[in-house]
């Protein structure tokens, strides 16, 4: 008798380690997709960042009444090599797909340069990066939801004081990225 | 909800694979078994060895370059990324893989006015896309982004390699199957030396089974990509957020496509959508018609 007493307290035992494991296993992959997802975004950030010089050099000879767009994406680009948090990685990158739209919008009012071939292919780069953001942006918000959700309902709410972790931030689109940008001639 | 049936689908195909490759393998032994028994029955086994290392070695080099041979096959060539198109289109892949969460697959390109597309690999770590430039020319930005989606989601899901493994299987089966009726032709005349009891009972064994083992192959090919398309759609959308542009793609397909693409019909299920006009009946198609998958797009 005393012998099955001793394996159903056993069994209890090895039941809640596994419980408490899986809680432990499950909060930690979420947190590592964030990381990952949050590092697919930077490396795009920061291949933008990268070549918005190349960008400025290429259309500068030609348009060169355009002083002011060229000093919004020097400005922007200092932004988001500052920037060091999420939220300022967001409003950093949402300042830099402004003034790059607006780059490409006055663009298009210079047919020698709709015909550079260089021109063209960092336009195609730029905006490629562009829409690889928008999806990793996607894929971190997604990731930071379901953490979310784990970490603030119960149970994942109590493991989740125990292990230390907070709900994290999201990738936030701002009301002047949703807009159409507006360009004055 | 998602969660769960998409890493169901994932273990499922895994599992599918495994079973399809033994298949494969009890085939080839049985089918040796029985030359061996029409030829020679006392080294019956020789030939069980010799057909079950040979199915073996075939279903393993097929597992490492299945995809290269069906790259091949289409006459896919590497994206020019010196072009703006190829680089666009690396860029819509590259993009939507950042949105499936998996490794961006390999770019190639099958120079063809039809439209169409497909992946392959084994698992998302080493796959591959392939389109054709009709495809490529003739879509806008949301409906390529609506093939790709659909065609990385089938990577994802390792769709990729069960439906690899299948096109070598129709393909394996197919021709263990001609051998077998070849050596009934030529071990034919050598009968009337010994006792036929149990041999003219193996021999109509063995034909049942060479007519009906590759006809039972192209079933399940058929049945199990057709599914695989509607779940793909949905998982696109699901990637892109926007149905539409998959939608639209498929009705330009429709117009478009004569189906008249240079492919064997051991691949066909890999595509997006069939590359070759099939005048069989519904039980016969590897894919659901178009204009029920546009239905269902719309519908979402």
């Amino acid at each position: 008798m005393v012998d099955i007493i001793w394996w159903v307290i056993l069994g209890v035992i090895a039941v809640v380690a596994l419980i408490l494991a899986y809680f432990y296993n499950r909060i930690i992959v979420l947190a590592n997709r964030i990381s990952n997802a949050w590092s697919q975004i930077d490396v795009q950030l920061k291949k933008r960042t990268d070549l918005v010089p190349n960008l400025v050099e290429s259309v500068k000879g030609y348009m060169k009444h355009e002083k002011s767009v060229f000093e919004m994406v020097t400005k922007a680009r200092e932004n988001m090599m500052k920037a060091g948090t999420v939220q300022e990685k967001a409003k950093a990158n949402n300042m830099m797909t402004n003034a790059l739209k607006t780059i490409f919008a006055l663009a298009e009012n210079y047919p020698i340069l709709k015909a550079n071939e260089n021109f063209l292919m960092l336009q195609e780069e730029l905006s490629g990066i562009e829409n690889k953001i928008a999806y990793a942006r996607q894929f971190y918000n997604d990731s930071v939801l379901e953490f979310n959700n784990m970490v603030t309902t119960v149970p994942g709410v109590w493991f989740a004081n125990i292990m230390g972790k907070q709900s994290k931030p999201y990738f936030e689109v701002t009301e002047s990225e949703r807009k159409p940008v507006k360009v004055s001639f | 909800m998602e969660k769960i049936s998409f890493h169901d689908q994932i273990a499922r195909n895994k599992r599918n694979s495994v079973f399809l490759m033994i298949f494969i393998i009890a085939f080839a032994v049985l089918l040796g078994f029985m030359i061996g028994e029409i030829y020679d029955p006392s080294i019956a086994i020789l030939f069980i060895i010799v057909a079950g290392v040979m199915g073996f070695a075939q279903i393993s080099y097929s597992y490492y370059n299945g995809d290269k041979m069906i790259l091949n096959i289409t006459h896919a060539r590497p994206a020019n990324t010196n072009d703006v198109k190829e680089k666009h289109l690396e860029n819509v892949v590259e993009g939507l893989a950042i949105a499936a969460g998996i490794k961006a697959p390999k770019v190639y390109v099958i120079d063809s006015e039809e439209m169409n597309a497909f992946a392959t690999g084994r698992a998302p770590e080493n796959s591959s896309v392939a389109i054709t430039t009709g495809l490529l020319n003739k879509l806008n930005r949301e409906e390529l982004e609506g093939v790709i989606a659909h065609e990385l989601s089938h990577v994802r899901n390792y769709d990729i390699r069960f439906a690899t493994f299948i096109a070598i299987g129709v393909g394996l089966i197919a021709i263990l199957s001609y051998m077998f009726m070849r050596s009934m032709w030529f071990g034919g005349g050598r009968h009337d030396s010994r006792d036929r009891g149990n041999g003219g009972l193996i021999i109509i064994i063995g034909l049942i089974l060479a007519i009906v083992a590759p006809i039972l192959v192209r079933l399940i090919q058929m049945a199990i990509s057709r599914q695989r398309e509607y779940l793909a759609d949905a998982s696109s959308a699901q990637l892109t957020r926007y149905p539409a542009g998959l939608a639209s793609a498929l009705a330009k397909i429709k117009t478009v496509n004569k189906g008249n693409m240079d492919v064997p019909e051991a691949i066909s299920h890999l595509f997006f959508v069939d590359p070759t006009k099939t005048y069989l009946d519904s039980l016969y198609a590897t894919h659901p018609p178009i204009e029920k998958r546009i239905e269902i797009l719309k519908s979402m």
